[in-house]
């Protein structure tokens, strides 16, 4: 299918789809919450891309790269530009140690465990393969999406400290991982532990903060003065487009690029308030479409092995949340008396996890790059599956007086 | 201005040969399409200080930073992000449409249609005759046959005739202009604009025949082109009618729905070679006057279409072929005097016969010089329909554009300072 026809389809079904998204009261069952993430939006694409259909087939995909750069800086963006200071001040010390805590603790777990299978399964593979998807996975798990947390305010109309607890840590857990992917992409090169390695994985890290920060105030800067809607949104596309195509370009991670542009953009400008509804009409299309390509690129081929790595992902991330949230709790002296039940507010990964995935999968065209992006997908889409139920037994036996 | 450099340094860094070892060439689009959207934007204002219009900006700034001066972006770079020319071209002839309104149009109805019938017959006419006559002079016409050089004629002199409604309505809003003159020059840049897309399907279908072999003129092929006129007119009232329902009983994501209806409505009737500019101008048309959802659509398109608008101009100025236009400058310059000639002498006879005043007669030409958007499509269009010289066509076009759309603005804003009607301090 010639490329212009895909891109039409794509903003096709991007309408359709952000009309299908409906905001309901009753949410809380797991096909609901799927349609509600957007995640099915992964299976229309893999239903219409080179698995099934291949109406997005791969020429069409390479066409279309420019957009799933777009989609990565654009997610990277959207939640670095929500880490205010101002807002983070509202949080004792406390709050952000328990979120790097609760990071290290389920990226520690599940890297362990994940390289302990790994090993077992694909032996024959080179040992830095296996350290590359176990880091990954690890990261991976460690991010939560707060789109869950977010939908579920209604249900919650005298919030407690467990709900701001929950959303703080879902808000921030995404900066450490996305932070860690900066990481892998500077310092993982090939060939691994080569002379230069700990030198160039520095500049690559510096550079990948340094021009998203000089963007950032260059934003700032254009957006002093009184801008009309449409300038503005120039200045967005643009920025978001040039930090996100440049990451690309050198193999640097845009979501990680679009994160630091957001998070200087939104601590230095006092236009929040006007661009929060211009983010809010264009969020939904563009992360459908996003989402559409990221199915279609995805080659799907499960086996014992994909579904063994899936289940033990899944159990190993259940696992770390609820074991290690008591233990910070007492680590730190927190106010709060966590139960392990209140882990299960943390199986969501959401688009960041997907946009996650993906930056891997374009940078690194490895062997095991394929499995390593089905595991990552399989285990976000079971996390949203079973996260609602997750939130039922966590926040509601926390704070069961607050439930509607 | 720093942000300007700014931009462009960064660019010039991120291109330098030392860093090339570290980059992947193959994924270059992203980075230049976020460049070239924010450089054509910057460069855009800073011409906009220079009282140019900014789409003037975008143009320079595409030819700037395109494959023949600075290379910022390559050749794959620029036909990759030419994805995005049947979007911006389906909102422009909906925004055309939408800015038709019949009650502006009642009152000076003779004016209008005397000044749009008398410039079109003065400019087509004496194009095809300059074609014919120069046809040893200028040697892009030297390998051409006969037919061909009329049908070359033919086509510069239709795209010669149209005038940039957008560029007028942004100079007029500029301005804060108000008044007779102000009306008269927009209805008939718009009414020309519409009689000129009607008029352009046929020529295009005519010069196809002149220019094959295989085909003949005769009486069924008339017919085809009146079919494909007549359902391109049909599919824009069924477009229109979507739209309308559209706007009244759902409301929600209209930028979507927009660009979804703009993008597919081009694609689609390229591909049934049916008339993609007609169809979203008698859509616009259907909106603005037919219901009252017109000026839902105008904002919904207004919203979101500046981006788009600043990637089509600025790629549009990327694609020019200099090497073309270095060889053939003399023929675009000669051709913009030509045309600002003929124009001056259709308005004059147009008004003379309609009986307006005299200001009217001999200087509301002034109004009429610039070009953008539609002629623009319509070289598209011709590049895509005559593989043979489209081509040359179109750098001989965008290079009249280009000079007609520095020149147009800049008098038709003494026109209106001159007339009394711009109300803008500071422009005398």
């Amino acid at each position: 299918m010639h490329v212009i026809y895909a891109f039409g389809l794509l903003i096709l079904l991007a309408f359709l789809g952000s009309r299908l998204i409906i905001r309901r009261k009753r949410f809380l069952s797991p096909l609901t919450f799927l349609f509600l993430s957007g995640l099915i939006y992964i299976f229309v694409g893999f239903y219409l891309g080179r698995g099934v259909l291949n109406v997005l087939s791969l020429p069409v995909l390479q066409g279309l790269t420019p957009l799933i750069g777009l989609g990565l800086g654009w997610i990277g963006f959207l939640f670095g530009f929500q880490l205010e200071l101002k807002y983070l001040r509202r949080f004792s010390g406390k709050y952000l140690g328990f979120s790097y805590l609760q990071f290290f603790f389920a990226f520690t777990v599940v890297f362990f465990g994940i390289l302990f299978l790994l090993k077992i399964l694909y032996a024959s593979e080179p040992p830095f393969l296996l350290y590359g998807m176990a880091l990954a996975l690890g990261l991976l798990i460690s991010l939560n999406s707060p789109t869950l947390i977010n939908a579920s305010l209604t249900l919650f109309p005298t919030r407690g400290q467990y709900f701001y607890l929950a959303r703080f840590l879902v808000s921030v857990s995404g900066f450490w991982g996305v932070v860690g992917l900066a990481f892998l992409f500077s310092f993982w090169q090939f060939p691994f532990l080569e002379s230069k390695v700990f030198i160039s994985g520095m500049i690559r890290l510096l550079a990948s903060t340094v021009f998203p920060v000089l963007l950032g105030f260059l934003f700032h800067y254009l957006t002093r003065k009184k801008n009309q809607e449409p300038d503005l949104l120039v200045y967005l596309l643009g920025l978001v487009f040039f930090v996100s195509g440049a990451a690309f370009y050198f193999n640097l991670p845009p979501l990680y690029l679009g994160m630091v542009l957001g998070i200087t953009f939104s601590n230095l400008t006092k236009i929040q308030e006007k661009l929060y509804p211009l983010l809010l009409s264009t969020e939904k299309p563009l992360f459908i479409v996003f989402l559409i390509l990221i199915g279609a690129l995805w080659q799907f081929n499960i086996d014992y092995k994909i579904a063994l790595l899936v289940v033990l992902t899944f159990v190993l991330r259940v696992i770390s949340y609820t074991l290690s949230l008591p233990i910070i709790g007492r680590l730190l002296s927190f106010p709060l008396k966590l139960s392990p039940a209140f882990g299960l507010s943390f199986l969501s990964s959401g688009g960041i996890g997907v946009a996650f995935a993906v930056s891997l999968q374009l940078a690194y065209p490895l062997p095991l790059t394929d499995i390593f992006l089905s595991v990552a997908l399989l285990s976000i889409i079971t996390g949203e599956i079973l996260s609602p139920l997750g939130l039922k037994y966590s926040l509601f036996k926390s704070e069961p007086e607050e439930k509607t | 201005m720093i942000p300007l450099i700014f931009v462009f340094l960064c660019m010039l860094f991120l291109k330098s040969s030392a860093l090339f070892p570290f980059t992947n060439p193959q994924k270059s689009t992203s980075i230049a399409l976020g460049f070239i959207l924010l450089f054509a934007f910057l460069f855009g204002k800073q011409i906009n200080r220079f009282k140019l219009p900014q789409i003037t900006g975008f143009i320079l700034a595409g030819v700037v930073c395109g494959p023949y001066v600075m290379k910022f972006l390559s050749s794959t770079d620029v036909k990759g992000l030419q994805l995005l020319d049947g979007l911006a071209l389906s909102l422009i002839a909906l925004t055309a449409g939408g800015e038709m309104q019949i009650s502006r149009l009642k009152g000076r109805l003779k004016t209008i249609s005397s000044i749009v019938i008398f410039q079109t017959l003065v400019i087509v006419g004496g194009f095809i005759l300059f074609g014919l006559v120069a046809r040893s002079i200028f040697p892009i016409f030297s390998e051409m046959t006969a037919p061909t050089v009329f049908a070359f004629s033919l086509l510069l002199g239709i795209l010669a005739t149209a005038t940039s409604p957008s560029t007028t309505i942004a100079i007029i809003n500029e301005t804060r202009s108000h008044g007779k003159y102000s009306d008269l020059i927009l209805s008939v840049a718009v009414v020309k604009d519409f009689f000129l897309i009607i008029l352009f399907a046929f020529s295009l279908s005519i010069s196809m025949s002149l220019t094959s072999i295989s085909r003949n003129f005769d009486v069924s092929f008339l017919l085809n082109i009146l079919k494909d006129v007549g359902l391109s007119v049909g599919i824009g009232l069924v477009v229109g009618g979507s739209i309308i329902l559209y706007l009244k009983y759902i409301k929600k994501e209209l930028t979507v729905f927009i660009l979804s209806i703009a993008f597919f409505t081009y694609q689609i009737s390229q591909s049934y070679h049916y008339h993609p500019l007609l169809i979203c101008l008698t859509a616009g048309f259907l909106v603005e006057n037919f219901s009252a959802q017109g000026e839902k659509l105008i904002l919904a398109i207004e919203k979101s279409s500046l981006p788009v608008y600043v990637v089509f101009f600025a790629i549009s100025g990327a694609s020019l072929n200099l090497d073309a236009l270095k060889a053939g400058w003399l023929l675009a310059l000669f051709c913009v005097l030509l045309r600002g000639a003929f124009k001056f002498l259709g308005t004059f006879f147009g008004a003379k016969l309609a009986r307006d005043d005299t200001r009217v007669q001999k200087k509301s030409w002034a109004g009429f010089i610039s070009q953008a958007g539609v002629a623009l499509g319509m070289a598209i269009v011709i590049e895509e329909s005559f593989p043979g010289w489209g081509g040359e066509f179109k750098t001989l076009v965008l290079a009249i554009i280009a000079l007609n759309q520095i020149i147009g603005p800049v008098i038709l804003q003494r026109f209106l300072v001159q007339s009394g009607e711009a109300e803008k301090k500071g422009l005398d």
